[in-house]
């Protein structure tokens, strides 16, 4: 069985003055992450603090290789009954190089028996709206 | 009989609670609730009806009427002091407080409650809670609604569409680093359905069978259907007094030892965040609360003869048995394999089929089972109890934790 992407169209996307450089690198396919350009202190989620330092100052940076931290499998019926059932793979996607950060994001296109905690990931960018949102297949 | 006994507000002599023989300031006095109702069911009743007919029931146990009602508390999804006030004739409120959160603050409106009689700010507070899920309106799909912020949507995008896929990453982790089985799972599903048989009200009361826990559709994997507490409607409410004016009422006080909410920073937001250090990662992210709680009572996990531990998911009640210092962290899953949380066993969990079989009203049966169980009523009685350990959920800061005793 192949992991399935969720559906994302319906799904609003906020944008606020935080949130917006990761989108707007994600637009050119670039997966970015905030970092304290004050201490170096890497962050998830954006926001307007470094928890660390308490500055304001943010420096996006590229956020490197990723591997599955944690992930569920959800199972569901197919678009139609015709269809064969499918598996949504919620996944918690971790950035060791920046700072061991995580953002939630989808492992598709993969075989569900090969997704494994520790699994090399590398990311798919699935386009929504203006820009790009990023899901992970298992290398 | 609820409307004459009110003494006048400028009458009342004011003072702080204390310890008197070497017992707590505060201690509930009076316990009430509604019927328990699966989802949706308590229609036409109003949210507000409910919790009206709960903080009654609650008066009429501890012999107080409801006009010497000073001070409310409740937990968390918007119930407002006034609409409780009109609505009940609550002639004037010296004390009016909410936990804040998301699931982890139940057993928190002890703590406000006691705070409020410690100060001398109120004299009899009533705690509530109410659950209820009407119009196709379902706490299992809370997280859509939550999450469509600048940095909630990433989890909507994940496909993390309710709690029980961001338990799962939890649960799966837990299992990785200190390889816990499904069957510890398992065990606590079972033990709660066995507890749950003779509980007149419990929702699911069918016992489960490993094979049978095997069997279930798996919702988010690791966890299956079985995992996931039910949906259900209930209102109930504690009447919280001064310690010398519950020896007055009806029943035998059962005082707060020691409540706390609260919590750690590398906690956070928990699951809505995904970002706590690895060690806390895999817990229910109460390990500073059971800390405080212990403090505050003057005890530790040996001395807790019963423990009504926050169900929502039961991997989550295997990793609070660790925070919770009942067993080494990591241990957690071998731990209820062993039979530790039967009745007998090292500590009795849920003896009223908690969330998972009896009721989900956002930790307050829990709070009413430790009540039962204080003052010897409960059905399924744990012999000598003397002292309850209450949790809340493990869910975004603050989550919180009573110990109650007789
Ligand atoms: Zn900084």
């Amino acid at each position: 069985m192949i992991s399935t992407a969720p559906a994302i169209a319906d799904i609003p996307l906020p944008i606020d003055q935080w949130t917006q450089p990761f989108w707007s690198a994600a637009c050119r396919c670039e997966l970015v992450m905030p970092c304290c350009a004050d201490c170096g202190t890497w962050r998830w989620p954006p926001g307007p603090f470094c928890p660390h330092c308490l500055s304001q100052a943010i420096a996006w940076q590229l956020a490197g290789p990723a591997r599955l931290y944690s992930f569920a499998i959800v199972h569901r019926p197919g678009p139609t009954p015709a269809d064969s059932p499918q598996a949504i793979v919620p996944g918690l996607v971790e950035f060791p190089e920046a700072g061991g950060m995580r953002i939630a994001a989808a492992i598709i296109d993969s075989k569900i028996d090969r997704i494994a905690i520790g699994s090399a990931l590398s990311v798919r960018w699935v386009p929504k709206d203006e820009t790009n949102v990023p899901m992970f297949v298992v290398v | 009989m609820l409307r004459l006994k009110a003494t006048p507000f400028d009458q009342i002599k004011w003072q702080p609670g204390r310890r008197t023989l070497n017992k707590p300031a505060a201690a509930i006095a009076g316990s009430g609730a509604t019927p328990y109702y699966f989802r949706g069911k308590s229609a036409p009743q109003t949210q507000y009806e409910l919790i009206g007919k709960a903080v009654i029931a609650a008066c009429v146990d501890a012999g107080i009427a409801v006009t010497e009602i000073d001070g409310l508390v409740s937990y968390a999804h918007g119930f407002e002091a006034s609409n409780i006030c009109e609505m009940l004739g609550i002639p004037e409120l010296s004390y009016a407080a909410t936990v804040t959160g998301q699931g982890g603050g139940s057993a928190g409106v002890l703590d406000l409650a006691a705070s409020a009689i410690e100060t001398g700010r109120a004299r009899h507070v009533v705690c509530i809670g109410c659950s209820q899920q009407l119009g196709g309106h379902r706490y299992g799909t809370s997280l859509a609604s939550l999450a469509t912020t600048s940095t909630g949507v990433f989890s909507l995008f994940a496909g993390l569409v309710g709690p029980g896929p961001s338990m799962a990453l939890l649960a799966r982790r837990h299992m990785h680093k200190y390889g816990t089985r499904r069957e510890a799972f398992a065990e606590v599903v079972m033990a709660s359905r066995d507890y749950a048989q003779t509980m007149p009200e419990a929702i699911r009361k069918n016992p489960v069978t490993l094979d049978d826990y095997f069997a279930a559709p798996m919702l988010a994997d690791p966890l299956c259907r079985l995992d996931f507490c039910l949906e259900t409607d209930a209102a109930l409410a504690f009447v919280v007094t001064g310690s010398d004016r519950a020896r007055d009422l009806r029943h035998k006080p059962v005082y707060i030892e020691g409540a706390a909410h609260g919590g750690g920073g590398d906690w956070g937001r928990g699951f809505l965040s995904l970002n706590m250090p690895d060690d806390v990662f895999a817990s229910a992210g109460s390990e500073r609360v059971a800390r405080q709680v212990y403090a505050r009572a003057g005890v530790s996990a040996k001395d807790i003869d019963v423990a009504l531990i926050y169900d929502h998911f039961s991997p989550l009640v295997v990793m609070q048995l660790e925070d919770y210092g009942f067993c080494p962290r990591g241990e957690g899953g071998r731990f209820v394999e062993s039979g530790a949380i039967r009745p007998g066993g090292a500590i009795p969990v849920n003896p009223h089929g908690g969330h998972l079989s009896e009721c989900y009203a956002i930790g307050m049966t829990h709070i009413r089972e430790a009540v039962e169980q204080l003052r010897g009523t409960a059905v399924n009685q744990v012999p000598d109890a003397r002292l309850a350990l209450v949790t809340g959920g493990p869910a975004p800061v603050p989550v919180s934790a009573a110990i109650l005793g007789n």
